[in-house]
């Protein structure tokens, strides 16, 4: 349970940790809340590892003309606990509060997770249904991308060789708009058998607006349009939401494991879509 | 664990067929894999170097293709042994003609052993998938050269 040995940097300005990763061997750590247990078992063996906690323009939240930009190196605890964004984007912080364990929250990171594109992690459900957006700079680069095209598939991201998240943006959540993030979670590891993100709002006693991520059913999270479209204009009556959140984990082929099969993952996504909307709908103002 | 599914190609159903018999297609093919080298009649050594996420690691083992029937079907056995674990799969694979082009269907078994299906069971499933698909994408993307 040690690992193997390693060259370790821990720059303190982002220009110098751009460099290094540039140079093509190095592997960032972000928290280390995935990577440090593999190097441990020896699954993974990186040469040099880039710690990126001490530089300054990977952390902080902060909001500008109706965005809000959470660096890297933010940790989950700071997502959950942030005064922001407990008040302008409440649904992040409400994911943030369901991942692991307090250690975890403690160390992990929102560019880490990110970047480790594991398919069953909290994030990307809300991230989804926030339409967030990924920004990513290398040495010579910066850009801003959609998470959609930033998650290509299990374990895999649009990042280049050389390329770190530098932050994270995430719509200013309108006054009315109702949010919840609901999960069903694999005791041991604390991951999402399924995680459901919903965001709702209403104009007239209608839904005027649905969106919906899911985690944990396939082997990427995805933004469940069919329901979105299933939603908007009903009255969000129990109805309406059983009938939208039926077709959940409709064309995705669900996963399967010791932990759940995958026709209870795809039962389960229906059932915690549904209590997602539910609870969004009744916060919804 | 089970696996199954189903592929299409846009290859005619011979062209299709001997793709898949061909060592050096199918080492193209095979996420990670560095080269097949002949031990007999379809029977390759392998060696393969496996990279998702953060795991990294060199599997050797041997790729084997038995019960051949012309251009309907075959198995296609995969073994490989690493540090970090071992893993063995076999497989019927049946070609038909569909929509102009072929699809491939398969069936099968993988067993996942060592370190990384003690931590990594949950996900196991998702991943064989993942590499079963870029195994068919790499192949699709071969054949359209």
């Amino acid at each position: 349970m040690i690992a193997q040995n390693f060259e370790y940097s821990s720059p303190t300005s982002l220009d110098e940790a751009l460099r290094i990763v540039a140079g093509g061997n190095a592997k960032i750590l972000a928290g280390g809340m995935s990577l440090i247990p593999l190097m441990k078992l020896r699954l993974a063996a990186p040469e040099h590892l880039v710690d990126l906690r001490q530089i300054p323009d990977l952390q902080g939240i902060s909001e500008e003309r109706g965005s809000i930009r959470i660096g890297a190196m933010t940790t989950h605890f700071q997502v959950e606990s942030s005064a922001l964004l407990r008040a302008s984007c409440p649904l992040l912080a409400e994911a943030a509060a369901h991942i692991g364990d307090v250690q975890v929250r403690n160390m992990g990171t929102l560019g880490g997770s990110l970047a480790h594109a594991d398919p069953a992690a909290d994030y990307p459900a809300s991230l989804f249904a926030l339409e967030a957006r990924v920004r990513l700079i290398s040495a010579s680069s910066d850009r801003t991308i959609a998470l959609g095209d930033f998650l290509v598939d299990t374990f895999t991201t649009a990042a280049e060789a050389g390329e770190m998240i530098r932050e994270v943006i995430v719509p200013v959540e309108e006054a009315g708009t109702g949010v919840s993030y609901q999960k069903l979670l694999q005791p041991a590891s604390g991951f999402a058998i399924v995680g459901v993100a919903a965001r709702i709002r209403k104009a007239g006693g209608k839904i005027s607006m649905a969106r919906v991520g899911v985690t944990g059913l396939g082997p990427m999270p995805y933004r469940a349009m069919t329901v979105e479209n299933l939603l908007v204009g009903t009255a969000g009556s129990p109805e309406d939401i059983k009938k939208a959140a039926s077709v959940a984990a409709a064309g995705v082929e669900a996963n399967s494991d010791i932990h759940a099969s995958a026709a209870y993952r795809a039962r389960m996504a229906a059932v915690y879509a549904g209590r997602a909307i539910q609870a969004a709908v009744s916060r919804a103002a | 664990m089970k696996i199954g599914g189903a592929y299409q190609l846009p290859l005619g159903r011979d062209r299709a067929y001997s793709l898949l018999q061909d060592p050096a297609i199918l080492a193209g093919c095979i996420p990670g894999c560095d080269g097949l080298v002949r031990t007999a009649d379809h029977e390759y050594d392998m060696k393969m170097k496996l990279a998702l996420a953060s795991i990294s690691g060199l599997f050797e083992g041997k790729v084997r293709i038995t019960e051949q029937k012309e251009p309907r079907s075959f198995r296609l056995g995969v073994e490989g042994k690493g540090k970090i674990g071992f893993m063995k799969g076999e497989g019927l694979l049946q070609l038909a003609d569909k929509d102009g082009g072929t699809e491939v269907s398969y069936e099968g078994d993988v067993h996942v052993g060592g370190t990384i299906a003690a931590v990594g069971q949950r996900l196991l499933d998702t991943t064989a998938k993942m590499m079963i698909k870029r195994f068919f994408d790499k192949l699709a993307e071969i054949a359209g050269q």
